[in-house]
């Protein structure tokens, strides 16, 4: 007996993850959803280089059995790597694809993708379909608590990788399009206890009501499905909304729908707003602003300034000072594009009226699915280059004229494709001080998924096509290295990671977990 | 007309239908279970844990099949399988039901006699279970945690987990030896292995992972790392006791 309560001692001496360490980047670690808090998805490893990316290799494949989709940024620590499916979290050997342990919950009845988990201290958090934060011991999956943060009979659902910092997991809400009211919240890591919450949709007495016309702001969306980012120097999270609710309609809810589409800078000690940019006001075609918000410190016009780089789905590439929320550039990244003619200097787009849904059905570009989307970018910081998975297509949007109906999705309307028009999806290289295109990687068809990028210090850039390649391509040309057919879908963002001594990338792809390295001759 | 008549089928359908309460009814389940093994063990495994059908106790399919699905099953056979319809009266087939969901039904949904409160003495006291056994963050890391046990555990499975436990090891707590090439040695449970690599865990709490071809030896325990004694430590009662309090422990329950 003394020797077990020893064991039990033990446990506790165990490496911790300290903030520390996730705010210094990933490098054989990668320990928060986009490796590091500011989304640049760059690693310093270098093992795997331009001249040598050719010679990658699969080195293992593990099977998610009854896989939704696996959307999933796995985290890997110390040679364990962390990823989700729908309420379900597995440990691997990072080496060798083994399983450790794997979590099921046991109640969830909403299933849902899921993007991953955070790690912190000794335990990992996720996110249940029906909106629980869950924290599981990380050596043995052992379940330490599941708090409940939103109520699914309300329309809420959960599908984020949770972001863990400080002392504190911050975690959002999916459900928008039934009408949900969107929020960010952060929870205790240590207890789950709520330590505050922020709702992007005010009530009648708060800041912003007048915008949202006659609708009952109970109801509104903006909701905050994916993961934000974070500067730990100036202490703020960035966090994106979705679209305002109705989605197609703007009838019930007159005026701009904050803080819909927008980015939110939120205190992550109050919880407070500190400011907000909204790209698309008064959104009618479900244009969410779930890209993700890239933070770079570099130079603009001459000056060196703290920069949040943002594709947004409404087709324009934004630049924003990140200390203060200032507008300081707007331009179009793709060419399909035909509801504003720019952006004015306020930052507001210039709409064309005569473009908004109505019943009959009018062509818009970019299409519903937006010019990117939750795919993300990456920056390398050697070229200054982000690189953006970017969809050239337009939809025809169509009111319905019917009344929208909450929690059943109801959206107001509809899209369909243009006939004679496919869409075709480019890898695009964004010089942000010009917003103008260094190179573009064109994809083969047809024109869906949702895979997003890397880059590396050995000058590669990985990404995804959609015709389920994994590519290393050459950052500063845009030159193919590389492929791997996976024979799936892309739905996620590859990462990479160091383990005995040796570089992998892996990347999610529908039902599998597929993990590459160099080819080692045989000894 | 015909309207009518279609809505008073229905509704003498859905009258016909019993209610969970009823499903969980002992005598149901085990007249239920008298008829499967009459009729359904040659094919589904008399634990109903399969065969030349499908598992019935842990198979995902069955577990999230509706009442009336399964009843359907039953009653009209699976199409395009060996399984035949049996054409039993309506009451008969959903004692076979109840059975069915008997075999699965996480311990906290099922009916479980004895005294929670003794249980939870029992678990933290006289049968030292903290010591490898985790609820909530509290106890030892070596056994499978329990936080989650009524939700995720049919009452059998509890049972025998604590009468029988090295008849079926959980996976991922297999003890094991190694001995290194360079004459290391570690002993721990084993989270998985195969012919090329091995993940342990081991007393520290540290994980090993490990390539097979780094080990001279690998030593495998048969028996559970679990006390086999707990038939004879504990009395028939403060086994129903602690397995009533296991039954109780589920995430989304208030902590007790």
């Amino acid at each position: 007996m003394k020797q077990l309560l020893f064991l039990t001692a033990a446990i506790a001496l165990n490496a911790q993850v300290k903030h520390e360490d996730i705010a210094a980047g990933p490098g054989k670690n990668w320990l928060t959803y986009h490796g590091d808090f500011g989304a640049m998805r760059h690693s310093p490893l270098k093992q795997i280089t331009r001249a040598n990316a050719g010679n990658l290799v699969a080195k293992w494949t593990y099977h998610v059995d009854n896989a939704l989709k696996l959307e999933a940024t796995p985290i890997v620590y110390e040679g364990v790597m962390y990823l989700t499916n729908s309420n379900e979290v597995v440990a691997l050997d990072a080496r060798t694809g083994r399983r450790i342990w794997r979590y099921l919950d046991a109640h969830s009845q909403i299933r849902r993708v899921n993007r991953g988990v955070a790690i912190l201290g000794d335990r990992v958090f996720f996110v249940t379909g029906d909106a629980h934060l869950v924290a599981l011991h990380r050596s043995t999956g052992a379940l330490l608590w599941s708090k409940r943060y939103a109520d699914p009979s309300k329309g809420y659902v959960a599908t984020l990788a949770p972001l863990a910092l400080k002392d504190r997991v911050v975690v959002g809400v999916g459900g928008g399009d039934s009408g949900v009211r969107g929020f960010v919240a952060a929870m205790s890591a240590s207890t789950g206890e709520e330590l505050w919450r922020f709702y992007t949709v005010p009530l009648p007495s708060e800041f912003g009501a007048d915008t949202w016309g006659k609708l009952n702001t109970d109801w509104g969306g903006a909701a905050t499905w994916m993961h934000g980012t974070y500067d730990p120097e100036l202490n703020l999270l960035y966090w994106p909304t979705g679209n305002p609710w109705p989605d197609l309609t703007k009838e019930e809810r007159q005026g701009d729908n904050l803080f819909s589409c927008s980015v939110l800078a939120i205190d992550v000690a109050t919880g407070k707003r500190k400011w907000h940019f909204q790209f698309t006001p008064g959104d009618t075609r479900d244009w969410d602003a779930q890209s993700i918000p890239v933070l770079i410190n570099g130079d603009y016009k001459g000056k060196p300034r703290k920069l949040l780089l943002h594709p947004n789905r409404n087709g324009f590439f934004y630049v924003l000072d990140r200390v203060t929320g200032e507008f300081l550039s707007g331009t179009p990244f793709v060419d399909r594009l035909n509801w504003a003619t720019g952006i004015g200097k306020d930052g507001r787009p210039l709409e064309i009226p005569k473009i908004q849904p109505n019943a009959v059905g009018i062509k818009n570009c970019p299409s519903l699915r937006g010019a990117s989307n939750w795919m993300s970018p990456s920056f390398h910081p050697k070229t200054q280059l982000l690189y953006v998975p970017t969809l050239e297509q337009c939809d025809i949007y169509s009111t319905s004229g019917l009344p929208a109906a909450k929690l059943v999705g109801s959206m107001g309307g509809g899209v369909d494709p243009v006939p004679g028009e496919p869409g075709q999806f480019f890898l695009r290289a964004i010089d942000y001080k010009t917003g103008k295109k260094a190179w573009e990687y064109p994809m083969p068809g047809p024109g869906k998924m949702w895979g997003g990028t890397l880059t590396t210090a050995g000058d590669v850039l990985f990404a995804a096509d959609d015709d389920g390649n994994l590519l290393a391509l050459d950052p500063f040309n845009g030159k193919h290295l590389w492929h791997y057919s996976t024979g799936q879908n892309l739905t996620a963002s590859p990462m990479t990671f160091e383990a005995g001594g040796k570089q992998f990338v892996t990347i999610l792809a529908g039902t599998e977990v597929y993990t590459f390295g160099l080819f080692e001759p045989a000894k | 007309m015909k309207r009518y008549f279609a809505i008073c089928a229905l509704s003498a359908f859905a009258q016909a239908i019993p209610s969970d309460k009823q499903l969980l009814d002992p005598a149901w389940i085990n007249e239920g279970r008298h008829q499967y093994r009459l009729a359904c063990g040659g094919c589904h495994g008399n634990g109903g844990e399969g065969g030349r059908g499908p598992n019935l106790a842990d198979g995902a399919t069955v577990k999230r099949a509706k009442n009336e699905r399964l009843f359907g099953a039953i009653k009209n056979g699976v199409p395009g399988t060996d399984m035949p319809g049996f054409n039993w009266d309506d009451e008969k087939t959903w004692r076979m039901v109840a059975f069915l969901r008997s075999l699965s039904a996480p311990a906290m949904q099922a009916i479980v006699p004895g005294d929670v409160e003794n249980g939870r003495a029992i678990f933290h006291g006289k049968g030292q279970c903290t010591g490898c056994h985790m609820i909530r963050g509290g106890g030892g890391f070596i056994g499978p945690d329990l936080t989650d046990a009524g939700a995720t555990r049919t009452v059998k499975q509890l049972r025998e987990g604590i009468v029988a436990p090295s008849d079926r090891i959980a996976e991922g707590f297999q003890t094991v030896k190694t001995v290194a090439v360079d004459g290391t040695k570690l002993n721990g449970v084993v989270k998985n292995r195969n012919n090329y690599s091995l993940q342990v865990l081991d007393e520290g709490g540290k994980l090993h992972l490990i390539d097979a071809a780094s080990l001279r030896e690998i030593n495998l325990e048969v028996k559970s790392l679990m006390p086999g004694d707990y038939k004879t430590k504990l009395s028939a009662k403060e086994i129903d006791d602690l397995v009533a309090f296991l039954a109780k422990q589920s995430v989304r329950a208030e902590a007790k």
